[in-house]
């Protein structure tokens, strides 16, 4: 294998890459998102500088069913994402993920540095029950439900299609074969190609369970706002950074 | 979190991290090494240059680490090609996969170790150490050995075990345009090493071809015999070897 085949790697292990080049296309994703009230302090704390969390103290609870992702197969997460703002825009930042797949696991964290731990999510639709489900090393740490489709969301696809483009941020951290800091940046990008076939809202129930390696619960729930319902395809690009943590932060 | 919070995390999520800071110390960690003739052409094609083909013998190993700190308990399953890098002798790992997010993302992003996530158990099974690694819901590999039939002739001489010998990753990192933005060669010589028992003995290896677990693309023209290891170990931070970008 010589230095061209080498860079041309698009992940490692260079004898079988775990995922390819992007963008990543996704064909019926499923999300449903349980959007709660928490403490405000601890959300301060869940959230690195200089980003700043919504002033209400909502966080999104989400599952999201991937049946067909190019490169990365089928599979299911489950995660947090806490609506915050970037030097005054508006964007969701994803605090933690749990997933049962490794290619979306590593390029994930590698590429643009989503939070994610191996885990078993499932969403599913139990008789009259959209249910998600996550277990966590052997328990269960989170259960949601929701009221199936019992109504439209406000809006229809138009207004869920343009929700879609808010910008996207996480924070990637790839530590040097020393252990030193190597990359640490905050990191944004926006979906494309955006296609909503339908949109539901409902009320919602939403259990946390106090878990130390999926601590789902450190934000906890005051109050549950309601539930949201969606399907349909759309692109996930690579992205941007919008701060560096190494390169831009003065000692 | 404060910005200069940031920069003391070990690794991702911030509100937990997947894995704390190195070394790590693995007690009771158990090997089967089964080593096979295979194909020069092939093992070329597999080696990164630098690197240099050291012969035309690899091996397929499985680990069992019941205790490992900041990862805990799993199962491993390896390719490995002894190699030379400027004459000195190493060992490229070529493939890995386990069954825990923890090693697996510390693997991957640490010292760029090629870790995928698959299922590889290590037991006895009456009479036979064996080793299995199913990828997809399908049996990738089986290894069988004869169970401490015999001593290893050099229990005596650590430095002489595979254990000794240093072992080079081929580390990539892409950055958020895609494009590579660490590319290195990385090595990691293991430290504190205790040889708690070496066995050698026959062993037996098939290897099934699996698009996404190619452990088969180094196909088994002769086994050469199994190694059986109980060892506890410091698997410390690595150090460059050659940068790829510089």
């Amino acid at each position: 294998m010589n230095i061209d085949q080498i860079l041309k790697l698009p992940s490692m292990p260079a004898a079988c890459p775990s995922y390819p080049l992007g963008p990543y296309r996704f064909i019926n994703r499923e999300y449903m998102i349980i959007t709660y009230e928490t403490d405000h302090d601890l959300l301060r704390a869940a959230v690195p500088e200089p980003l700043v969390p919504n002033a209400e103290g909502h966080v999104l609870y989400e599952w999201i069913r991937m049946p067909d992702s190019s490169g990365f197969g089928d599979y299911t997460e489950s995660g947090i994402v806490i609506p915050c703002t970037f030097e005054g825009e508006v964007v969701n930042y994803t605090a933690q993920m749990y997933l049962d797949d490794e290619p979306p696991i590593s390029a994930g964290r590698e590429i643009w540095g989503f939070p994610k731990k191996y885990a078993f999510p499932k969403l599913s639709v139990n008789s009259d029950t959209l249910t998600g489900t996550l277990n966590y090393a052997g328990e269960l740490v989170a259960m949601g439900t929701m009221a199936y489709k019992h109504q439209a969301s406000p809006g229809g696809l138009e207004a869920m299609n343009k929700a879609m483009t808010k910008t996207s941020c996480v924070l990637k951290v790839i530590p040097n074969f020393d252990g030193k800091p190597k990359i640490c940046q905050l990191v944004a990008f926006n979906l494309i190609d955006i296609s909503i076939k339908g949109s539901w809202i409902s009320p919602a129930r939403l259990q946390l369970i106090p878990h130390v390696n999926a601590p789902v619960a450190d934000l906890p729930i005051k109050k549950v706002i309601g539930g949201k319902h969606y399907i349909g395809d759309l692109t996930l690009p690579h992205g941007r950074v919008l701060f560096d943590f190494v390169k831009d932060q003065k000692p | 979190m404060r910005k200069e919070d940031v920069l003391q995390l070990p690794s991702m999520p911030l509100q937990s991290p997947t894995y704390p800071r190195g070394p790590f110390r693995f007690f009771n960690r158990k090997y089967l090494i089964v080593n096979y003739r295979t194909d020069p052409k092939a093992i070329r094609d597999a080696l990164p240059e630098p690197l240099e083909p050291d012969g035309d013998q690899v091996s397929v190993q499985w680990l069992d680490l019941p205790d490992g700190e900041g990862f805990g308990a799993y199962s491993a399953a390896a390719q490995v090609i002894p190699c030379t890098l400027k004459g000195e002798p190493c060992n490229f790992i070529s493939q890995m996969y386990v069954n825990n997010t923890s090693p697996l993302a510390g693997g991957r992003e640490i010292w760029g170790y090629p870790m995928k996530f698959g299922h590889a158990s290590l037991i006895t099974h009456g009479d036979t150490l064996t080793g299995s690694l199913e990828y997809a819901s399908q049996i990738t590999a089986q290894g069988t050995m004869t169970y401490k039939h015999q001593v290893h002739p050099e229990i005596a001489h650590r430095e002489n075990l595979l254990l000794a010998r240093k072992q080079v990753t081929l580390k990539i990192i892409p950055g958020i345009d895609g494009k590579p933005e660490i590319a290195q060669l990385i090595g990691i010589t293991f430290e504190n090493v205790t040889v708690e028992g070496a066995w050698i003995g026959n062993a037996r290896l098939e290897l099934t071809p699996s698009v996404n677990c190619t452990l088969a693309d180094l196909p088994v023209h002769q086994v050469t015999g199994g190694i059986h290891l109980v060892t506890s170990m410091t698997l410390p931070y690595g150090h460059l070897l050659h940068d790829y970008l510089a």
